[in-house]
């Protein structure tokens, strides 16, 4: 299945003939916004709200796709566990560097259609978009093990770690968790539709130029282990997202009216833009220092890790 | 007013006299929510609809005697929790504050009052209590001046920022190993309004080790101070209603904490919050202050 939001945040589903509406039908579910409508969905897929769904679009009226205004499937995680330099670079790496993430905030995340905007007041000397396998929780984790991981997954989705390069501190929190930093859509793809995760084409072009094309088949520590340690860690609920890294080969910078989008196998293209008031222009295309230095290839950082 | 979730999550007020808890259920029957993770959130948003009522109920109902009840986290779970980094000047041993920093902390690590540390099995070099002034936002916050900063707190509570060190690669202390273990965020045992801390900038902060006080010191030596916090974190993100701003620890008193400790935390106004550790390795680290660590945070050695 394919879930999105829509217009006023109506919960729907996506069919060939285009969208379904949910959230009338599911009106007697008790969801104060629209993201706890999605959750309490993603808490009870199946032993309630698949057959229910297929319930509801065996009677419903697809809107065209075209007519509705796409918004993020999750607008609003309760959380998103990101990790940190979780790719072997395709295959430069001889091994997985020691496991590693962050929290991002979840207020960071924007959906379709709508708009990065590179904040005026923190002198990055760059931002960079990072294409990433999104996984979307579907039961409460705590102290899982590998084997079962995937028990825990309602879904996948495409989500984009957008990011601010040496700002000083280096901390997470004002590199990654910028407001409209999370593209996140432009839906919700149920597990049972994705064959294997560890092997799907990830594609982010800036302007119609691609620059990210990886598989997730160069992941370093897997979903299974990811989620076993992710959970060792902090509780996993029901609509939290693991964004699970990126490839940094073919990462760029992102700058005011680029148009970004991006794809993985499956889950549907999102497109967004990219506002910079202060217009400031970086080289366009690949930034193979960031690259070469992840890919241990040069010892020399990138400029900007260098201030 | 102190706001209290007892028992299974009833929200409740305490009388002036802070002796019996005044249970608020019925008078909170239409606030929207899913359960106890964000109800003290929405009521937060509507406060201004339902600050008279309780005060009033709070005044002519008898209430329940506090000591009949088990209190729980007052924001079970907030939406987000933001801890600032290294802002303290360490009692003034730093001549100037240090860049300002700050990472987001798991919010399913709440814990309240009387509950149980549990620290993971990880090996880190040490586990820490940081006794901080956890602030609470009432109202969204964008890109907001110093100025009006404290026009967006709706209150104060006590906080507990537990850290774990040496767990990131190479032995480095990274935030997410190193802060956001499961039952390492206490808070409680109120959640206080604004109104009843006449200057944040001067709370005395407090923390026991089994009766042995190890932590002392005021917020007047916090190194970024609040409306210079809020404005930065909120260049950054949205601050929401009952969003927790943890605003950093002193380091000169902070120690290890280890099976079977007890731990206290008060401030004046605040109240006491009471948790305990448990460590089913029962690994034993020096107990007392680390002196290590105070004299490294404040450039003595």
């Amino acid at each position: 299945m394919k879930l999105v939001m829509y217009n006023n945040y109506q919960l729907g589903l996506l069919q060939d003939g285009g969208v379904i509406n949910l959230s009338e039908s599911l009106s007697d579910v008790n969801a104060p916004t629209p993201q706890d409508l999605v959750n309490a969905v993603i808490a009870d897929f199946e032993g309630t709200f698949r057959g229910r769904i297929e319930e509801i679009a065996s009677k419903g009226q697809p809107i065209p796709l075209d007519q509705v205004h796409l918004r993020s499937p999750l607008p609003r995680p309760g959380k998103i566990l990101c990790m940190a330099a979780n790719y072997l670079e395709n295959g430069a790496l001889p091994e997985p560097k020691p496991i590693n993430g962050f929290l991002k905030s979840p207020e960071s995340v924007i959906g379709e259609g709508e708009t990065v905007v590179l904040p005026t007041v923190h002198e990055a000397p760059v931002f960079h978009h990072e294409a990433e396998l999104g996984v979307v929780i579907g039961k409460e984790a705590v102290d899982v093990s590998a084997a079962d991981w995937e028990q825990y997954v309602f879904g996948y989705v495409n989500f984009n770690d957008v990011s601010a390069r040496g700002l000083h501190p280096n901390s997470f929190l004002w590199m990654k968790s910028h407001d409209t930093f999370g593209p996140l859509g432009p839906w919700l793809v149920t597990a049972d539709e994705v064959e294997d995760a560890h092997n799907l084409q990830v594609r982010l072009w800036i302007n119609g130029q691609i620059r990210q094309d990886y598989n997730t088949n160069d992941m370093a520590y897997k979903l299974p282990e990811t989620i076993e340690w992710l959970s060792s860690i902090v509780k996993l609920e029901p609509g939290d997202l693991i964004a699970t890294g990126t490839n940094h080969q073919g990462l760029g910078p992102i700058q005011n009216g680029d148009i970004m989008e991006m794809e993985i196998d499956g889950l549907g293209r999102i497109t967004v833009n990219v506002k910079d008031e202060l217009n400031r222009e970086w080289h366009r295309g690949v930034d193979t220092d960031i690259a070469d230095w992840v890919a241990g290839r040069s010892s020399e950082p990138p400029a900007w890790a260098r201030r | 007013m102190k706001l209290v979730f007892f028992n299974d999550y009833r929200l409740g007020v305490l009388k002036k006299e802070e002796d019996r808890v005044v249970d608020m259920t019925l008078a909170l029957e239409e606030i929207p929510r899913v359960g106890p993770g964000d109800y003290m959130c929405r009521l937060i948003e509507r406060w201004n609809g339902f600050k008279v009522r309780l005060e009033r109920n709070a005044i002519d109902l008898p209430g329940i005697p506090l000591s009949e009840v088990q209190l729980r986290a007052p924001i079970p779970k907030p939406g987000k929790i933001l801890c600032m980094a290294a802002n303290y000047l360490e009692n003034g041993y730093l001549t100037e504050p240090r860049p300002i920093n700050g990472f987001l902390k798991n919010v399913s690590g709440v814990i309240g009052d009387g509950d149980t540390i549990h620290l993971p099995a990880a090996d880190a070099t040490v586990f820490h209590h940081e006794a901080e002034l956890g602030l609470v936002i009432g109202r969204k916050a964008r890109n907001i001046s110093e100025d009006e900063a404290y026009s967006y707190v709706f209150g104060y509570v006590n906080f507990i920022d537990v850290s774990a060190r040496g767990l990131g690669p190479q032995g480095a202390d990274t935030f997410l190993q190193g802060k956001s273990y499961h039952y390492f965020a206490p808070m409680g045992p109120y959640l206080v309004t604004a109104d009843e801390v006449p200057d944040p900038q001067d709370v005395k902060v407090q923390l026991w080790v089994n009766d042995e006080l190890h932590q002392d010191y005021s917020t007047s030596d916090m190194g970024h101070s609040i409306p210079k916090t809020l404005a930065w974190l909120s260049t950054i993100v949205t601050l929401n209603p009952g969003d927790v701003v943890a605003l950093g620890t002193n380091h000169q008193g902070l120690g290890a904490l280890q099976d079977g400790d007890k731990v206290e935390r008060e401030s004046p106004g605040l109240g006491r919050l009471t948790n305990y550790v448990s460590d089913p390795r029962k690994r034993e680290w020096p107990r007392g202050i680390d002196q290590e660590m105070a004299d490294r945070v404040a450039g003595r050695i």
